[in-house]
């Protein structure tokens, strides 16, 4: 009796051995042995059944790319993306999250952006500027409509910029040189006049600053959106999820193909492959490199794609940090970082990036021969500062764990080998936007500066990169008030040049999102697809 | 009567405590959310404007005062971020999560109780211990390795038998309550799985217990077989303090399923309350853990209570020498 009471058993409780022989006799044990392996074999069959069955099954009605009978078009399309907005207050609350969902699909702007980065109409059918660069005239459409049903009119453009001015707004300061806006309601006319030239204002204004909302409407902006774009936002679940629907009330060229788009936040990569997978969205942005091999050998259910990004992967290092403010080792570690390794080990499709421009934006040349790899070259710029392996230079690298763990470790067996005894700090995002990006409290930093025109940070010694060079500063103030695009491209090519040179920051690579879809999908943008994400176009055919 | 007087007094104290530490405790974090909503191209002067705006600039002492006099009127705040009320955040999320850890404990029960009673009626060394190992295996298992696996075998789309959706919850909800239990399967058998197994082990010890006392000897005298007395009476007697161990794990899974959660992209309470920190939404985050602390402690009052009112034996001992359970 006591053997049966496991690690408790107590002798001195046995009783009478005749009982326990008695039990013994009359067991159902076996019986309930034999169910239980009766069960546990029914379940298999039964797996095995259904797992057999599947394969037919899915032949038969589960392949969307073998129905033919075209024209099909499915009411919903869902999509899988990544970072979640937090709240729907575009006007106040940062993160490309909200620019990538609302804008061109539920406000719009005054001008807007194509695939390639380039200005296009869009509230605005064209504009004037004048040969100074000073004043800019809109005209706009006519019967223009917001989704609430009022008049979308001169009045509200102006309104609308005139508000993020003066309340101060995300990104006010990038309209800082503008001296009014001012409607024409007869003309149709907006005119936006400047302080002085500026060869960015046109961009700038298919962003942010340049969304038109209505002046009448009093709603909750945190969680409701009133705009003129094709589609509404009918449901919005913080961190979750957002459902589109098209706007009944829709008044241009862009009309939603699909009534219903679902726009689902993954923050699992994983999860978000099963997601795609099992076919609960049909597409996935941006899916890790990694993660798509089923996909890409898969051609016959799925596409796989990586579109041009202006995504930066700055490696910034502290010009005015204690070690790091000796330009030898700046140099040293740009020569110690091998990009190919890198970005072979995240899948192949970024791509190589030498300065701080992108090839989507303006003033864009090829710098990666400036410092190419070259180990050598960079133990004896170590050597000549004073360290070795031996006596190694010990530097801190911080960044936010959205980006993984691996590139830290890449980074630091990278530099271990040129002397650099790197302390990987992976934090949470808010706290790198207070010791790095608020108090400039660190020696080496990493992010995503996906922003696109944002060269700026460079001719800013407010910045957290701390890079003060005068001879950029008067570049890019040259580049701003240029009159010509060429002369401005050209300023810029010259003032970037400067600033890799002066390796305040290594640019480890140009992120390019990679997007897969479900065949059937089509119309889904590749290239921007994380700040830009027009969503007009997409149908999915079963 | 003193006693519940007293145990309500300590439960409104400790609450108070709560309340301070958790409030202190999240203002030692760094980073505010007035820079997290500023980004990554915004002037320090803009960071500087929200954080007036939202009264981050006052002393610590007006911030608490303020929250903890909304607490008193039962309002929890108004997160900043997402500019819902705090008691409708977790009342969203509640309604994914409590029906996670009820499906989850009812899987973890189905396994957990009949198996830890196989154990003690298993009669060969060798079947003991593979009970013994089958328990220490189900308990080692990491969630996410558990989930992973279960995808691996059940999830629609990966999985060798398609059937159970593997990420997401539904966008109507509840409102479509099908789809809702079925999105909520797979998580709940990896939860159920892995608690399952520490139950089993808790139920085979606990009957080990009483078998040890005698009573099972004794049932079996009466002329029951030793299965039926197991069953029957052993496991009766065990039922307090398998229900008290349900509780407490019940509490306990709230913020546990968090993993669980993020795997099956399922906007829980633990993977809220992730969020709302990272993006240092402190209001947000103070009210919540308030609340999970007061629900902790909630349990916890109810338990003695309950355990008061089942066995009279406790208030004799407790008055004699003025013990607070």
């Amino acid at each position: 009796m006591s053997d049966n009471n496991g690690a408790h058993g107590q002798s001195g409780a046995t009783t009478d051995s005749s009982l326990e022989g008695r039990a013994k006799t009359q067991k159902n044990g076996p019986k309930w042995w034999l169910g239980a392996v009766i069960g546990v074999i029914v379940a298999i069959a039964i797996i095995v059944g259904v797992n057999l069955a599947k394969p037919n099954a899915g032949a038969q009605g589960g392949n969307p790319s073998t129905v033919e009978t075209g024209g099909n078009a499915a009411d919903i399309v869902t999509i899988g993306l990544k970072l979640a907005p937090t709240n729907l207050d575009i006007r106040n609350t940062s993160g490309s999250a909200l620019d990538q969902v609302l804008i061109g699909n539920v406000y719009e702007g005054l001008v807007a952006r194509d695939g390639n980065n380039q200005v296009v109409p869009s509230i605005a059918k064209s504009w004037e500027e004048s040969k100074d660069g000073l004043t800019y005239t809109f005209h706009l459409n006519d019967n223009m409509t917001f989704s609430n049903g009022d008049a979308l009119t001169a009045e509200d453009v102006a309104w609308s910029i005139n508000q993020l001015i003066k309340n101060q707004y995300h990104d006010a300061d990038s309209l800082s040189m503008v001296k009014s806006v001012a409607a024409d309601d007869d003309k149709n006319t907006v005119t936006i006049t400047l302080k002085t030239a500026n060869s960015n204002l046109l961009w700038t204004l298919t962003g942010r600053p340049g969304l038109v909302f209505d002046k009448d409407a009093t709603y909750d902006a945190k969680t409701e959106a009133i705009g003129s774009g094709p589609y509404t936002v009918a449901k919005f679940v913080a961190n979750d999820s957002i459902t589109l629907k098209a706007n009944p009330r829709y008044w241009g060229s862009h009309k939603a193909k699909t009534a219903t788009v679902v726009v689902k936040y993954l923050a699992d990569d994983n999860a978000a492959v099963n997601a795609l997978k099992s076919g609960d969205v049909q597409v996935l942005a941006p899916i890790t490199e990694n993660l798509a091999e089923p996909f890409t050998s898969d051609s016959e259910h799925y596409t796989v794609k990586a579109g041009d990004d202006t995504d930066k992967y700055v490696m910034a290092f502290n010009s005015k940090g204690k070690n790091t403010s000796d330009k030898r080792v700046r140099q040293a570690i740009r020569y110690a970082i091998n990009h190919e390794e890198l970005i072979a080990s995240r899948g192949g499709a970024d791509k190589a990036l030498g300065g701080p421009i992108p090839s989507l934006d303006p003033g864009y040349e090829d710098l990666t021969g400036l410092y190419p790899h070259d180990e050598a070259k960079a133990k004896a710029l170590m050597q000549e500062a004073g360290y070795s392996t031996d006596k190694p230079l010990k530097l801190t690298l911080t960044y936010a764990n959205i980006y993984g763990t691996e590139l830290g470790d890449q980074l630091r067996s990278q530099l271990a080998k040129i002397g650099i005894d790197l302390k990987v700090n992976v934090v949470e995002f808010s706290t790198w936007l207070q010791d790095v990006y608020t108090n400039k409290d660190y020696d080496i930093s990493l992010v995503d500066h996906n922003e696109s025109h944002d060269f700026y940070q460079w001719a800013d010694p407010t910045y957290y990169y701390n890079y003060d060079n005068k001879e950029v500063q008067r570049l890019y103030a040259q580049a701003i008030a240029a009159t010509s695009d060429d002369q401005r491209d050209e300023l810029l090519a010259k003032a970037a040049k400067i600033v890799s040179e002066d390796a305040p920051a290594d640019w480890l690579f140009n992120y390019r999102v990679t997007t897969a879809w479900a065949n059937g999908v089509s119309g889904f943008p590749v290239n921007l697809n994380q700040t830009l994400l027009p969503l007009y176009n997409v149908t999915y055919t079963k | 009567m003193r006693f519940i007087v007293r145990r309500l007094l300590l439960f409104v104290a400790a609450l108070f405590g709560v309340s301070v530490v958790v409030f202190a405790a999240l203002r030692i974090l760094p980073g505010d959310v007035a820079s997290v909503m500023a980004g990554l191209n915004s002037p320090a002067s803009r960071v500087e404007a929200l954080r007036e705006q939202f009264g981050l600039n006052r002393p610590l002492v007006v911030q608490y005062a303020d929250w903890a006099e909304g607490l008193l009127r039962g309002d929890f705040g108004t997160s900043i971020l997402t500019g819902r009320s705090v008691t409708s955040l977790i009342a969203a999320r509640a309604s994914i999560t409590f029906p996670l850890i009820v499906l989850g404990l009812l899987v973890a029960i189905m396994i957990g109780v009949p198996l830890g009673v196989a154990a003690t009626l298993a009669r060969s060394d060798a079947a003991r211990t593979a009970f013994h190992v089958a328990g220490l295996i189900g308990g080692a298992i990491p969630a996410l390795w558990g989930g992973l696996l279960l995808i691996l075998l059940f999830a629609r789309g990966t999985g060798l038998i398609g059937l159970f959706p593997s990420q997401g919850f539904p966008l109507d909800g509840w409102a479509a309550p099908g789809q809702a239990v079925w999105s909520l399967i797979l998580p709940a058998l990896t939860v159920g799985i892995i608690v399952g197994a520490s139950l089993m082990r808790y139920t085979r010890s606990a009957l080990g217990d009483i078998a040890g006392s005698g009573r099972i000897d004794m049932a079996m005298a009466c002329g029951m077989t030793r299965a039926q007395a197991v069953t029957g009476v052993g496991l009766r007697l065990a039922m307090p303090q398998l229900v008290s161990v349900i509780g407490l794990t019940f509490a306990e899974m709230i913020t546990g399923v968090m993993v669980i959660e993020n795997l099956f992209a399922l906007p829980g309470i633990g993977s809220g309350l992730v969020t709302d920190v990272g993006n240092r939404d402190l209001i947000a985050v103070q009210s919540e853990l308030f609340m999970l602390a007061a629900f902790f402690l909630l349990v916890g009052l109810i338990v003695d209570l309950l355990h008061r009112a089942l066995d009279p034996r406790l208030a004799t001992a407790a008055d004699a020498t003025e013990v607070i359970a």
